[in-house]
């Protein structure tokens, strides 16, 4: 990988910037509290776009923006950001999505107390989440990994709904535990570089360098995959995730769709298809039956749902599915299809999450049987519904469509069966869109109640405009991101030129 | 023999070798003298005052000390690197430990003088224990430190658990000094000398004396630590001691009885590092596990902090079995970092039994966050440094532990550890939880905190993030100490 180191501090910028809007918001007045972090995460957002701008695309394999600081030399552990392609993307979502969710929160009325603490949280949430995005250090990539838990801690916990507590707590203790398999996993990495060149380092540009006996290698990477496979989720690891997105205020519940998910596939790619090539090649079959199971076992869960933020929790992590499969077919297709959804997922799940939100706060309910023909007199919010939903469900001109498409024609090149089976989940996908859109569309009601329903308005939409953008971008103009990380999957693919 | 010759092999002592040593016991002494002749309104401030001085002098007096490293008293003494970090952290956290003392005995109205004293010379015997590879010097040294725990155990006379705990902590601490110097008999046997480097290095023909030395000489010394099985007297004593002393047992102390069997670890022969590497492995294993189940149910926040301190032993012990310079500094590393981590919550501990109403129940600390926002934060900082969250020391001690396990491919025990410390997240975590995010169920009576108290602790919670994120600080003295461990 080729370094490219950054004329300007960039990145630890967009790290320090929600940093120094939280200590504000502690030193201020807590009604200026929401404020501040809207500029927080503003100026964050705005830097972003430099740099997705001053990003030189021709390049996009190697790292750039790159900048180094040592922690401590002797066991090689640095503070080490850059961006290459993938993290671009990925850097690219935090900074929209915390804006999104600080837009929405302004104006939620489920985050009434403890004002300053909720904002700090979402502000030190955005700064973890580029750090996580941006290390090349797997030690400093792990710190941060593990400090996004401790914000959305409290955000459960203190400004959930009805199980918040218990939610809260199986969603640490279930991150937590499976977490501790990759600090050993990479520990082991780090020793490994000391066996092979005589130091220790916790750098991924020198753990590409190792070299391993297959055992040891494919006993690493299962290492790392727990915690990843947990954090994604890939069935039959997914068991926390219903509660934790189902319980959290709307606007954690978008941040924990939109990026922690993407924290999993982002590190499976970077790491352990990355740092374990002729591994993931040997269980690549194993890999992808995990992952047909994700997209058909969930799809199924969403259908039976009767809670509208369960509903969208399950389909999520059927959306993960088609991520993690498309990533372990290991062809060019695969990656890119696995990508982009990893993107546009962050987009839809955000706009299902706030869509659910919304209707909590109209009939302070999360019931799917009570919402029957609610739609009716939100004219703007039943559009909203209806792009979110059709671009989720994967019909062409939507997010989703190029992800399940390009999957499906990858999965064709190993066999039709294969093919057949990512289509069969893509149908039950459809199915459970489609139920909700019946629900929520079609469905009669009395009109009476209903008739005092205010529409979408002010900072929700704008909110839902934020994320409706790039739904639409991807839907019709797939190669403005397609262009972004295509360096990167050159990469990825350049490890498995022997073996496949 | 000739007059000549004798006089010729006296050996005068280095002074600057065990100054830091010289000015805790001058400070003992006249602490000791003071008490007698004071009454009791002068000794209220004379008394800690004077022993924060002695300590401050002790402190300063390192840079000194630390200019030569070598032996004296004919060898009895080594001034090392690995010495000199020990005394470091025992000299502040005793000095940190001084600023709750007085307050807290004087809201449990059982303020005696003896404090002061018994704490400089248990905090000598520490200082002593920490530097030396004699076997006598290192017996010597184990009981003045575990006399003075005995004494300061029971200080709350009125107190039946206290007087318990510490009659519980003298039946076991007494067995234990006893199995250690038998074990000491059994290696002087082997090998004919005292010190310890000489007795791991001799090339014997009978193992059998050596190895049964050394299997008594750390049990002694496990039970000193609160390794499983030999952890019984450790959950009483620390619920009976007063808390200040907890915090003050639970970090030097276990920083002081770990030193011995740190000095072992680069000494085992080829020979024996693989029975080492089980013997000690199965019991850290076992230690961490027990430990933090036992934790999970426990109701009394001073008892999960001791099975939590015994699950700590367990970790550091996992890092012991790994006979490399890795798992050295692991050991040292994890072993400061405890120190300061588990001083830092009992301490808070012992300010919010000042508090009205308190009775340290786990449901006390509902909705502590509302009460005492500044303890309650701190108290989360601890609790995420113990569990091992970054930025924390607990994190980076745990990951130099399983860097230790992985350079030795010791994956089952590593494994187990995983498994421990994601039990212990149950108690942890729990507490984070209820402090923050349940409401009051207690109304717990604002009260007024000193500024040396306030001051302490934002120094501990401070080293326990800063020490992780810079860690360079203290790895410039743990780097040459395992270098002249293993150079030997």
């Amino acid at each position: 990988m080729e370094i490219l180191r950054a004329d300007f501090p960039f990145i630890s910028l967009s790290m320090i910037l929600p940093v120094v809007a939280s200590v504000f918001v502690l030193a201020l007045r807590e009604e200026l509290s929401k404020w501040i972090a809207l500029l927080g995460t503003g100026l964050t957002f705005l830097l972003s776009l430099v740099v997705v701008f001053s990003f030189d695309y021709s390049k996009s394999g190697s790292v750039q923006f790159y900048e180094e600081y040592t922690i401590l030399q002797e066991l090689g552990v640095k503070l080490s950001l850059g961006l290459d392609g993938l993290s671009l993307l990925m850097y690219f979502l935090t900074t929209l999505i915390s804006l999104v969710a600080i837009l929405w929160s302004i104006r939620d009325e489920q985050i009434s107390f403890r004002l300053k603490e909720y904002y700090v949280a979402f502000l030190l949430t955005e700064t973890f989440l580029v750090g996580v995005f941006a290390s090349f250090d797997l030690l400093v990539f792990y710190v941060f990994y593990e400090l996004t838990l401790i914000p959305m801690l409290f955000v459960i916990g203190v400004w959930g709904y009805k199980l918040r507590l218990y939610s809260a707590y199986k969603f640490f203790i279930y991150i937590f535990f499976s977490s501790l398999f990759l600090l050993l996993g990479i520990a082991g990495v780090a020793v490994e570089h000391f066996f092979d060149f005589g130091r220790f380092s916790f750098s991924y540009f020198d753990a590409l360098k190792n070299s391993y006996s297959l055992g040891l290698e494919i006993f690493l990477f299962l290492l790392f995959f727990i915690a990843f496979a947990v954090k994604t989720p890939i069935v039959p690891f997914h068991t926390w995730l219903p509660d934790a997105h189902g319980e959290a205020p709307t606007a954690g519940s978008v941040v924990l769709a939109a990026i922690l998910l993407k924290m999993g596939t982002y590190a499976l790619l970077r790491f352990n298809v990355g740092l374990f090539p002729n591994a993931t090649y040997e269980l690549m079959p194993m890999l992808i039956t995990l992952g047909i199971l994700t997209i058909i076992y969930a799809s199924w869960m969403t259908i039976v749902q009767n809670n509208v933020k369960r509903f969208v929790a399950y389909s999520s992590v059927s959306h993960m599915g088609f991520v993690v499969t498309a990533m372990f077919l290991l062809n060019e297709e695969g990656l890119r299809a696995s990508i982009i959804e990893m993107f546009a997922h962050g987009m839809t799940s955000a706009s299902l999450f706030m869509i659910a939100g919304f209707i909590y706060h109209r009939l302070h309910t999360f019931n799917m049987e009570s919402l029957r023909g609610s739609l009716r007199f939100m004219p703007l919010f039943a559009v909203v519904v209806a792009t979110t939903a059709f671009a989720a469900m994967g019909l062409p001109g939507g997010s989703s469509f190029w992800g399940k498409f390009l999957t499906v024609l990858s999965a064709k090149e190993y066999s039709y069966y294969l093919a057949f089976l990512v289509l069969v989940g893509a149908f039950f996908s459809a199915a459970y869109v489609l139920y909700m859109l019946k629900t929520l569309f079609l469905d009669f009601r009395e009109e009476s109640i209903l008739i005092h329903f205010q529409d979408v308005r002010g900072f929700k939409l704008s909110a839902f405009v934020a994320v409706i953008i790039p739904i639409l971008l991807i839907g019709f103009f797939p190669h403005i991101f397609f262009n972004m990380f295509e360096g990167s999957i050159d990469f990825f693919l350049k490890l498995f030129e022997g073996l496949m | 023999m000739d007059i000549k010759e004798v006089i010729g092999t006296i050996e005068l002592p280095k002074i600057s070798l065990f100054l830091p040593e010289l000015i805790v016991l001058i400070t003992a002494f006249v602490l000791f003298t003071l008490d007698l002749i004071l009454g009791s309104k002068q000794k209220r401030w004379l008394l800690p005052s004077l022993s924060v001085i002695g300590y401050v002098l002790a402190l300063l007096s390192i840079v000194v000390s630390s200019q030569n490293w070598g032996d004296t008293f004919y060898g009895s003494f080594t001034n090392d690197p690995l010495g000199a970090i020990v005394k470091i952290f025992a000299l502040i956290i005793a000095i940190v430990m001084l600023a709750f003392a007085d307050r807290y005995f004087t809201a449990k109205k059982s303020f005696y003088g003896e404090f002061y004293y018994m704490l400089a010379f248990t905090l000598l015997g520490a200082m002593i224990l920490a530097s030396s590879y004699n076997l006598i010097i290192i017996y010597v040294s184990l009981e003045l430190v575990s006399i003075g725990f005995y004494i300061l155990t029971a200080l709350l006379r009125g107190s039946f658990i206290s007087k318990e705990g510490a009659f519980k902590y003298l039946i076991l601490g007494g067995l234990s000094i006893a199995l250690a110097s038998y074990g000491a008999v059994f290696m002087y046997i082997y090998a004919g000398s005292i010190d310890l480097r000489e007795i791991l290095s001799y090339e014997g023909s009978d193992y059998h004396y050596l190895i049964l030395g050394l299997v008594f000489f750390l049990i002694g010394f496990a039970i000193k630590i609160g390794a499983v099985p030999f952890h019984f007297w450790l959950p009483d004593a620390y619920q009976g001691a007063p808390t200040p002393v907890t915090a003050f047992m639970a970090s030097v102390g276990k920083l002081a009885f770990f030193i011995p069997v740190v000095r072992i670890m680069p000494l085992v022969q080829e020979k024996f590092s693989l029975a080492w590497m089980l013997t000690v492995g199965v019991i850290a294993a076992a230690t961490m596990l027990y430990g933090n189940l036992v934790a999970l149910v426990q109701k009394d926040i001073k008892r999960l902090l001791a099975y939590s301190s015994i699950a700590h032993s367990g970790y550091i012990l996992a890092a012991v079995a790994v006979t490399k310079e890795i798992g050295l500094k692991a050991v040292i590393y994890f072993l400061v970092v405890y120190a300061i981590m588990s001083a830092g919550a009992f301490l808070v501990v012992a300010l919010l039994e000042r508090a009205q109403g308190w009775s340290n129940e786990i449901q006390d600390f509902s909705g502590l966050r509302f009460n005492a926002l500044f303890l309650a934060v701190a108290f989360m900082v601890y609790m995420f440094a113990l569990l091992g969250v970054p930025p924390t020391v607990g994190f980076v001690g745990k990951t130099l532990v399983f860097m230790a396990l992985s350079f030795d491919k010791l994956w089952w025990l590593a494994m187990i550890m995983i498994v421990s410390t994601a039990i212990s997240t149950g108690y942890y975590v729990r507490l984070v939880v209820i402090m923050f995010m349940k409401d009051r169920e207690k109304e717990i009576l604002p009260f007024p905190k000193g500024v040396t108290e306030v001051v302490s602790l934002v120094f501990l919670t401070i080293m326990t993030v800063a020490l992780a994120v810079f860690p360079g600080v203290i790895w410039g003295l743990i780097e040459p100490a395992s270098e002249l461990l293993f150079a030997r």
